[in-house]
């Protein structure tokens, strides 16, 4: 493999090895087919690991120094403030309100994505004509970009003309425009928090019915017919056969998933801003406006950063399953 | 026998045809919906008394010609595309490389490496966006889309080394090796050779050069507030809304003109989405 590797031209070191026999007894490690490969490998690499190491590793890092620093936009030396920024923040009551939203927000769209995407997975699994045409349409809100489509859901729920209202008022299920019995979505606290994880929902539900699909695909039937030799029951192939199996794509999807609800602000930011009334006020928004609006960097990159405990988990998990498999 | 063959075949369509309604329902309306709005007259857009599915004045194009004539709509257009064409250029120039090293030259470290690569691709940009703001203001490209230029291979690298990576590995390395017993250097036969046939991957990265750098919003609304210099996503969102006057129709038109061509590629390209991701988890 190493002798294929050389390079065009015979090494001239070897020439000169049959001269000088002690040369060749110590043969230069740096001068050898597999340093250069390293050297060659290495310097293919550097581009890409300086962009992300002085993009994302570096403003990491800076993201500390700023939440411990009073940094804002207008006055670019900063002082060090010690944790003043995170115990402001803790103290405050809107960070406590835009940490509850998040986590209800999260997990109640976490739960209603599994449920929808798992059902939409079965029907999608089973053979069917025009299963393509279905799967094109289907995924449509996934891929669509996410600032775009929520623009058509807060026509769709707008307080007036919400073609949702409309439809509900033909069946008769809702009252007349101006009652209490008129749901505004995006005006009413509680609706606007549903609407917001609705649409959260409708955006992701088709990945993860296709993350789930993913993995129930790359399981070979030869282990489960094993299994089935085996012995095994249904519920005994599907509990120690194909849940094991598919669990690090699950895991991965919904890591992915998670990131991305946990710190999108398109959907909030466009459907409510965070209101009424501090309803739908979710960690992202928060960090932006105190950050971004209010030009505190500080303070906003100490909210920003609250939202890495919360993720940690997750991903120090998915780490350990990544280093367990073999390469 | 062969009637209750058919009779089964049909009910398990019929079966599974009403299980998708709803799905499929749910998920294109609202995009049906925009398209609709997008074509209507603004004062059809207001009727209760009419069915709102279908048009009760003729149909117009009115709200697309406001977009170019009365926004800055094309110049968001030509920003897009800019920062769609930048980005993937950088993309490519670092990611194809860095691919092709961690999966074919056997690096001591490369597997840590790669892992190392794909975690930083779940650093969520909220966690990022600040310190990024003062890199950006550094390097005076506040409010200009050159911004976006910098910031987006930040994920689109990470990604696309993470496919071209899986990519490369089903190369044959035989094709490699005749490359260099033939006479190549080790750059000439990934130049010569490995490239060449590996335009697949190179077309896949572009693609998703593009449409992940179109799914941001963040970041160009915490960089950007000058409309000239907007991309699209955020000039409709931002530029079409007067404090509480909506031009439905310009909106829905300015989001779908551009979103449903990013759609449909992003669609034809998911599957290669969903290994990038999950190729993490099988190998």
């Amino acid at each position: 493999m190493d002798d294929l590797m050389a390079g065009r031209e015979p090494d001239p070191s070897a020439a000169l090895a049959l001269k000088v026999p002690v040369e060749a007894a110590k043969p230069r490690w740096w001068r050898s087919v597999t340093a250069r490969r390293y050297a060659f490998g290495y310097s293919l690499l550097t581009p890409a690991i300086l962009y992300v190491g002085l993009l994302v590793g570096v403003p990491f890092l800076f993201s500390l120094y700023l939440a411990l620093s009073d940094a804002s936009v207008g006055a670019p030396v900063a002082r060090f403030v010690g944790l003043e920024n995170f115990v402001a923040v803790v103290q405050s009551g809107t960070f406590w309100v835009a940490l509850r939203n998040s986590l209800i927000f999260t997990v109640g769209a976490a739960v209603c994505k599994g449920l929808l995407g798992t059902s939409l997975a079965f029907l999608l699994m089973q053979s069917f004509r025009g299963k393509k045409v279905v799967r094109v349409l289907v995924v449509m809100p996934f891929t669509i970009p996410i600032a775009v489509s929520t623009l058509g859901w807060k026509w769709m729920l707008d307080s007036q003309f919400s073609v949702i209202n409309w439809a509900l008022g033909q069946l008769h299920l809702i009252g007349a425009y101006g009652t209490d019995a008129w749901p505004v979505w995006l005006g009413q606290p509680r609706l606007a928090l549903a609407s917001v994880m609705f649409v959260n929902v409708w955006r992701s539900f088709p990945f993860s019915a296709i993350v789930l699909m993913a993995g129930l695909t790359s399981v070979p039937p030869e282990i489960i017919d094993a299994a089935k030799v085996d012995g095994a029951s249904f519920r005994q192939r599907f509990a120690k056969v194909i849940v094991p199996m598919i669990a690090p794509i699950l895991l991965i999807g919904a890591l992915f998933d998670t990131v991305f609800t946990l710190s999108d602000i398109s959907i909030v930011y466009l459907l409510t801003n965070g209101g009424p009334n501090g309803a739908t006020e979710i960690l992202p928004m928060l960090a932006y406006r105190v950050g971004i609006q209010a030009g505190a960097l500080g303070r906003g990159a100490a909210i920003s950063l609250f939202l890495f405990p919360l993720l940690l988990p997750a991903m120090i998990l998915l780490l350990r399953n990544l280093r367990r498999r073999e390469w | 026998m062969a009637r209750s063959a058919r009779e089964n075949a049909l009910r398990h369509h019929v079966l599974i045809y009403l299980g998708l309604t709803p799905f499929v329902v749910l998920a294109v309306f609202p995009i049906l919906w925009m398209a609709i709005t997008a074509i209507k007259q603004e004062a059809d857009l207001y009727r209760m008394d009419t069915i709102p599915f279908w048009f009760g004045m003729p149909p117009t194009l009115k709200n697309f010609a406001l977009l170019f004539n009365r926004t800055s709509y094309s110049d968001w257009i030509v920003n897009t595309m800019s920062i769609s064409f930048w980005v993937s250029l950088i993309t490519i120039l670092t990611a194809v490389p860095a691919g092709y090293a961690l999966a074919r030259l056997k690096l001591r470290g490369a597997e840590n490496l790669g892992i190392g690569i794909f975690m930083t691709y779940l650093v969520p940009p909220i966690i990022l966006f600040l310190p990024l703001s003062r890199v950006v203001s550094e390097l005076g490209l506040q409010d200009r889309w050159w911004s976006l230029v910098v910031v987006y291979p930040t994920f689109t690298i990470p990604f696309c080394t993470w496919l071209l990576m899986g990519f490369f590995k089903t190369v044959p390395f035989e094709i490699e090796e005749a490359a260099r017993v033939d006479g190549c250097g080790q750059l000439g036969a990934l130049l010569r050779v490995v490239l060449p046939v590996s335009w697949p991957g190179l077309i896949t990265a572009v693609i998703f050069s593009f449409t992940l750098s179109m799914q941001d919003f963040l970041y160009s609304l915490a960089f950007i507030s000058v409309s000239d210099n907007k991309p699209v996503p955020l000039g409709v969102a931002t530029e079409l809304i007067r404090g509480d006057v909506y031009f439905w129709g310009s909106l829905m038109a300015g989001a779908l003109l551009v979103g449903v061509p990013v759609a449909i590629v992003y669609n034809l390209f998911l599957d290669k989405f969903i290994s990038g991701i999950t190729g993490a988890a099988i190998k």
